[in-house]
This record gives structure tokens, C-alpha cells and sequence, in this order.
């Protein structure tokens, strides 16, 4: 080529590029895609792409009566939907002015609670496999799966159950259900000393989640980020104990904390909260024999249900986070407006984007997971 | 509400004209305000008063008045209450002030409502489409828009007859009333 | 002789007056053997599109263990086998699911997990889920609930390796052979100039399953709006920021 043609193209150096974290990947439950640019191996920006499971929730409640909605609601959250069903049923008899019967509530909790130990077992399997370890991920399916045999006994179905409605829950509970219950937990505490052995206390993973994702109390609080993500930066908050909701105040729990602000750190806060479950299940099997009554009061037709008019805010401590509700009545048999508030709605998007500058490209799917994004949630 | 909220800022309040305050449980506080004046209220119960949590930000449609109402949730870990401020704005031309640098968690609230309703925030760092990249028709979320009619204009749906019933057409009877109908 | 053996004995005499296959069944050894060995060695790519994925982990570990079946996950489209469409498709998701398929070599099959994909399901009023999946992509077989059960995943992934063994699992031919119909249900979605990267009816010529469906209205619009190779650019700005 002759000198004079010449002309030097613009490019950008070869270290550099850009990578689509595309919607399948194994950091997120769900599909969720991830702009990063990288240079060689650090992520210099991030920009996060959500609406590939959009359905339109908010709409399609607006259409439909208020007891339909309960089957609609918990597919919003897809690995944890029972604070879901109950969120809404409190907006609802909040609205209403309904007493829900106190066996009901403590039946309540108990559901509220056995789905918290689901999700943080799912959650862990979830981090480990981003680390690269899959046998924590087994351990924890498999021991899910007890958990959802219990939640099928209870209510029918094993992943959405449509066991709570406005004014308590439909069924008694079974016979030897408590029983069970009870011979299942056992079982979960047996098994942390073979899960701490094999994840919690294993260097490995001590040593590729430290110091990944750091985030401090101020810029948690900042950023609008609750839940473990929030305790896991030792400032104790819980919807639970601030805002209580059913018969929380009656029972006794603690609240875990962590100082670092890591993915570590809040892999232990939820080690710790599923203890703090279990003490809580035991307490509720104690008390719910010396409970008589029925399990839901009465409300007028369904199908024909006017609800008084009014709005209402209610929230809910999920495993993820803050969920809450705003639910606005004009007077009909169908919502006017139902606006769903998840917690992943924080973390997933500019937290995510803010954690992700500076970190590598290999701890980008373990930020995800420890951060318990959840995009059922951000998209609804 | 005067253990909620500052005594100060209460009397503060009720001294303010067009701020109306009400109580509604021992957790839960709704205050009515001019839109021209929300953002001072609530630049003012965040630093006096310990409203530092934005929990949400929501907004309702009320087509038969021409209005939005913004709804801004806040929280304290201190006085551990909640204040929902409400707003309204006209729906035309639907623009409104954000409050990002007050509240960082705005930015992802405000962005969905942009997407949904229609709903400009002037000041916003964000207001590119989130969830609806690929969608070229209304704001979905205005009372309007009829989900419905949408789908059935765009989408076929599969018209169910198994075996059974085309034994029974075949003998003369059939479906005489369709579910349509009915709804 | 089982009752399945008797209808397929059936189904392969209908299929010889109908002289698509040869009367002698020894003609065929080489092609039973091979779909013998296709439907016990699976690859399945795990694009988990909605709710039904959180069943997809139980039925694929130890508890309902699916790889006993020959059934293993697999990151790539390039190199598996089936398409596991695990719940309702959002409009956003089908465009990738269709550039997804496309990109799956031959012979491949597609798997409708959920209610969802059969007529709409729960979602059914909803602006933003495609209704019925078999007007985009050609499926073979569905497996209906709201969630399935993993053992129901697990039987109907077993109703398709019955029907790879018996050579019924074609419809990845359907889709060569009316390419025209679905793209053109493609194409009212995603707009006129919806085109993916795969050139499919050169590989319907190649592989000599060009119909008198497969070209029409619809692929003549793919000339029309033929996008000419732009360099690729970056779009993300930003420095390194401190935290």
C-alpha cells in the first residue's frame, strides 16, 4: 500500500471490550441480561437490561376481582412466593377492617417462615454454584425439595400454593403435619456441621467471597438497599421486628448481623437467618396445638366482592428484602390499582451496576446471587 | 402523631397552608401536598425529621379528574413510622420535577413510572426505557390502554375441540354459549 | 407383542403404502440404530424463559435425577439437542429463543414446558407474552401444568425419546418446510424487518427440504430489508470509577 493511502483507523485498544452477560447465564435466577465493559479482566461500566419476563402484573390485576388476584400474585416472585400472597391478603384486610382469626395468623407465620428456609436454601446453592462448587447447589435442592413435600402436605402445591386468602387461609392443617414438621428440622440441623464443613468454613470459598461486592452502611442506606444485603453491613433492621405484621411481636428471634458488607458476609447473615427460622418454626409447632378456632372469618361473596375504598401500604419481610404493597380501592370489585414494591427492584439494578465497577469479570455472577437478585421481580 | 413526627415539624406542618396531615395507624402517616411544594417537604423530613429510607414511589391514574397522583413513600429507622405524601399532577403534559439527589433508590422508580404512565422527571439521571425496549405502543399502564383488546387484535389463540366435543357436533349439539358472552 | 409395538407395526405399514418407507424393514437398520442412540443421549441447553425453571434444578439433581435418561444440561446452542421452553415467552425472550433455535444444528428438538405455552395460560390478556408458541417455532411435544411436577418434566421427556426412537420426531423439517408460515407470525410481532442471522432457506436448499411453503410473501420481505455488516461499536461509556 502506498504511504500516501494511508489513513489510520480509530480503534479501541484489544484489552478492551464489551461483554453481554446475556438473559440465561448461571449468576441469576431468571433471565436478566448485563452490559459490562471490560478491560481485560475488570468491568469498567455495567448496564443492567431487565424485561424479558415482563408480563404487565400491575395491569393485568387491574382486570381481574380481588380473589382472582391471589392466584396471579405469587408468580411475581418466583423461588419465594409466599410473602407475596400475604402481603396482598393484609393490604386487602387492611382495607376491609377483616380480624383474621389467631390460629390463622400463626399459620401464617409458619408458611412465611418454611418459605424463608426454602429460599435461603436455594440462595446458597445458587452462590455456590457461582463460585464453582456444585455439590453445595445438590445438598440444597435436594434438602428444598423436603421443604416443598411439607408445603404440598399443607396447601396442595408445591411451589405456588394459593393457601392465603383476605380473611385467614382456606384448610386446617393436617393431622401429623406438625409432626413431620418438626422431624424435618431436626433433620436441617443436622445437616449445617456437613454444609459449614463443606461451604461456610471452606477456605476456598472464604477466599473467593471476601471482599467482593463490599458495600458500607452509609452507601447501603444510601442506595435504598434493605434486607440481608442491609444486615449483612451490621445495621439491624428487620420489617419483622420495625414493622410487625401478624403475630411477630408475640415471638422471640434475633436479628443477625455481619460487619463486613461482602458476598461473604451476607452468605452468613443467611446462614444465621435460617437458624433464627428454624427457632422461630419450633415456637410456632409449640403454640399452634393450644390454638383452637376457626382458620378464616367470613367474608361476603367472592365473586361479588365489593371492597370498601381506600388505599394501603403494607410490607412484608420476604428473604430478599423489603416487599411491600400499594393498593388502591375505589369502591369496586376489582383493584383500581395494585403497585408491587420488590426488594430486588433495589438490588438488582443500580446496586448491581454501582458494585459492579472495579470488580472482575469472574465475580460478577457471585455478586448477583449474594445480592439475591431476583428479576421476576423487577420486570412483574 | 406529635410522638411521630418532630413536635417542630408538626407545628411546622399545620402552619404551612395546603399541607394536610392524618394519621392513620400508630406506623402510619399520610400527608396531602401541592406538587410545587413536595420536594421541600420532603427535603424536609429527611434531614430533620430521620426520613431516610425511600420505599417506593407510585402513581395512580385518575382518568375521570385528568390527574397523576404521585405517591412517595418514606420510612424512618428512627421514629420507625411511615409518611406517604401525595400529590397530584395533570395529566397533561405530565411532567414533574424528580428527587434524585434527594433520594438515590428515585432513579429506578421514576424510570418506571416514565415507562409505564408517560411521566417526565426533569432532573432525572435515567429516563431511557428499562422494560419495554421492544414495545412501540401507548404507556401501558394508563387506564386507556385496554389490555385485552390488544391481545386479541395481535395474538390467535388456539381454538380448543378435542375428540369429545366433535362427537357431540356430529350429533347436532354443541357449545351454545361461549364464555365471551357471559363475562 | 406390546400395544405399542402393534401400532407401530401399524403406522409402519401406513407409511409404506404411502411409500415413504421401504417394505423390507432391514432397509432401515442403520436409521433405528441411530435414533436408538440419539434418544439416549440428550443434550438439553438450559434457557430457563419463566416460571418453570425453578422446577428445572429438582428434576435435574439427585432427587428426580433426569441425567439416568441420558439427559444433561448444556450451555450452547451449537451443541444440544433439545430446547427446554420452560414456562410463558415474553416478546423480548422470543426473539432470542428464535435466534437461540436457529442456531441449533439439525436434528433438534423443542419442548413446551407449562400451560403458558400451549394457549396462553394464566397470561392470557397479557400485552406482552406470545399466546400460542407454535405459531413461531415448531414444538414437539408439551408438557401442560402450572407448575408441572418434575416427575411430569421427566415423563414427558421420555415421550419425546419414544418418539426419536420411532423416528416421529420431525418437526424440526417442519420448520424448513414452512418457513414462510412462521415467519410471517414472526414477522406481525417483531415488525417487517425481523431477520436473524441464520440464512435458513439456504440451508433448506442445502439439505434438499425446500418446499412450495417454504418461500412467499413473507421471505421476500427478508430481501427488501436486507441490513448491510456495520462495524460493531462500542456503546457502554465510562471510566473506572472509585467505589
Amino acid at each position: 500500500m502506498r504511504p500516501e493511502n494511508y489513513q489510520a483507523i480509530n480503534q479501541p485498544p484489544s484489552n478492551e471490550f464489551e461483554l453481554n452477560f446475556g438473559p440465561n447465564h448461571p449468576g441469576i435466577e431468571g433471565n436478566y441480561a448485563f452490559r459490562v465493559k471490560l478491560n481485560g479482566d475488570e468491568v469498567t461500566a455495567a448496564r443492567a437490561d431487565a424485561g424479558y419476563l415482563h408480563r404487565g402484573f400491575e395491569k393485568l390485576m387491574e382486570g381481574r376481582l380481588w380473589i382472582q388476584n391471589i392466584a396471579l400474585v405469587p408468580r411475581i416472585c418466583v423461588p419465594d412466593p409466599v410473602p407475596m400472597e400475604v402481603c396482598y391478603s393484609l393490604a386487602i384486610e387492611e382495607l376491609c377492617g377483616l380480624e383474621v382469626p389467631v390460629r390463622a395468623q400463626w399459620i401464617r407465620v409458619m408458611q412465611l417462615e418454611m418459605s424463608r428456609l426454602a429460599a435461603h436454601l436455594f440462595a446458597f446453592g445458587g452462590h455456590a454454584a457461582t463460585t464453582g462448587m456444585y455439590t453445595p447447589m445438590f445438598w440444597g435442592v435436594a434438602d428444598r425439595d423436603l421443604i416443598l413435600d411439607r408445603f404440598e402436605e399443607l396447601t396442595g402445591g408445591r411451589v405456588y400454593s394459593i393457601y392465603n386468602i383476605p380473611g385467614g387461609v382456606r384448610r386446617e392443617v393436617p393431622d401429623g403435619f406438625l409432626e413431620r414438621l418438626s422431624n424435618l428440622l431436626d433433620y436441617l440441623e443436622s445437616r449445617l456441621p456437613d454444609y459449614d464443613s463443606l461451604f461456610f468454613t471452606n477456605q476456598v470459598f472464604i477466599r473467593r467471597a471476601r471482599d467482593v461486592g463490599t458495600m458500607t452502611q452509609e452507601q447501603a442506606l444510601k442506595w435504598g438497599v434493605t434486607g440481608p444485603p442491609l444486615r449483612a453491613t451490621g445495621l439491624e433492621f428487620d420489617v419483622r421486628r420495625d414493622d410487625p405484621y401478624l403475630v411477630y411481636e408475640q415471638i422471640d428471634f434475633d436479628i443477625p448481623t455481619e460487619p463486613g458488607g461482602d458476598a461473604l458476609s451476607r452468605n452468613l447473615v443467611r446462614r444465621a437467618e435460617l437458624l433464627q427460622s428454624i427457632r422461630i418454626l419450633r415456637q410456632v409447632i409449640a403454640r399452634l396445638p393450644t390454638l383452637k378456632g376457626p382458620v378464616r372469618c367470613p367474608i361476603p361473596n367472592p365473586l361479588a366482592w365489593n371492597v370498601p375504598a381506600g388505599e394501603s401500604y403494607t410490607r412484608v419481610e420476604s428473604s430478599k428484602g423489603e416487599l411491600a404493597y400499594y393498593v388502591v380501592s375505589t369502591g369496586g370489585d376489582k383493584p383500581y390499582r395494585v403497585h408491587v414494591r420488590g426488594p430486588s427492584a433495589m438490588h438488582a439494578v443500580q446496586v448491581l451496576e454501582k458494585l459492579a465497577v472495579g470488580a472482575r469479570l469472574e465475580d460478577i455472577a457471585q455478586i448477583m446471587f449474594s445480592l439475591d437478585a431476583c428479576p421476576p421481580e423487577v420486570d412483574r | 402523631m406529635s410522638k411521630e413526627l418532630n413536635l417542630w415539624l408538626d407545628k411546622l406542618l399545620n402552619d404551612i397552608e395546603n399541607v394536610k396531615v392524618e394519621r392513620k395507624s400508630s406506623r402510619r402517616i399520610r400527608i396531602d401536598v401541592e406538587s410545587d411544594a413536595l420536594p421541600a417537604l420532603l427535603e424536609l423530613l429527611q434531614g430533620h425529621a430521620s426520613y431516610v429510607h425511600l420505599s417506593a414511589i407510585s402513581c395512580v391514574d385518575w382518568v375521570d379528574a385528568g390527574e397523576f397522583e404521585l405517591v412517595y413513600h418514606v420510612w424512618s429507622y428512627e421514629t420507625r413510622s411511615l409518611v406517604s405524601a401525595h400529590t397530584r399532577i395533570p395529566r397533561e403534559p405530565g411532567i414533574y420535577l424528580s428527587i434524585y439527589d434527594l433520594y438515590e433508590p428515585a432513579g429506578f422508580f421514576e424510570r418506571d413510572i416514565h415507562e409505564m404512565f408517560g411521566v417526565y422527571f426533569e432532573g432525572s439521571p435515567d429516563m431511557e426505557k428499562f422494560i419495554l425496549t421492544e414495545w412501540n405502543g401507548p404507556p401501558p399502564m394508563r387506564k386507556e390502554f385496554d389490555s385485552e383488546a390488544f391481545v386479541n387484535q395481535t395474538f390467535e389463540f388456539e381454538d380448543y375441540r378435542p375428540q369429545w366435543l366433535q362427537d357431540i357436533e356430529e350429533e347436532g349439539g354443541g357449545i351454545t354459549t361461549r364464555p365471551e358472552d357471559v363475562r | 407383542m406390546s400395544k405399542d409395538d402393534l401400532i407401530l407395526r401399524k403406522e409402519r405399514q401406513l407409511q409404506v403404502e404411502l411409500g415413504q418407507q421401504r417394505s423390507n424393514p432391514l432397509a432401515h437398520v442403520f436409521d433405528n440404530l441411530v435414533n436408538f442412540c440419539r434418544s439416549r443421549s440428550l443434550f438439553m441447553l438450559h434457557y430457563c424463559t419463566g416460571c418453570g425453571a425453578i422446577e428445572l434444578p429438582p428434576a435435574m439433581t439427585s432427587r428426580f435425577d433426569m441425567e439416568r435418561l441420558g439427559i444433561q444440561p448444556m450451555v450452547t446452542p451449537r451443541q444440544a439437542d433439545i430446547l427446554l421452553i420452560t414456562g410463558y415467552v415474553s416478546i423480548k425472550t422470543l426473539k432470542r429463543i428464535i435466534l437461540t433455535y436457529e442456531q441449533m444444528p439439525a436434528p433438534k428438538y423443542v419442548i413446551g414446558i407449562c400451560s403458558c405455552t400451549v394457549n396462553g395460560g394464566m397470561y392470557w390478556q397479557s400485552y406482552a407474552t406470545a399466546k400460542v408458541l407454535k405459531h413461531y417455532l415448531p414444538v414437539d411435544v408439551y408438557i401442560a401444568g402450572c407448575m408441572p411436577r418434575p416427575e411430569a418434566v421427566i415423563e414427558g421427556l421420555q415421550d419425546l425419546m419414544e418418539d426419536i426412537k420411532s423416528g416421529r420426531a420431525n418437526s424440526w423439517k417442519k420448520y424448513f418446510h414452512n418457513y414462510d408460515y412462521y415467519l410471517g407470525n414472526q414477522q406481525q410481532l417483531f415488525g417487517e424487518d425481523w431477520q436473524t442471522p441464520t440464512d435458513i432457506i439456504a440451508e433448506a436448499r442445502h439439505y434438499d427440504l425446500l418446499t412450495e411453503q417454504t418461500l412467499g410473501e413473507h421471505t421476500a420481505l427478508l430481501e427488501k430489508h436486507q441490513k448491510p455488516l456495520e462495524a460493531l461499536e462500542m456503546r457502554l461509556q465510562g471510566q473506572k470509577q472509585p467505589l
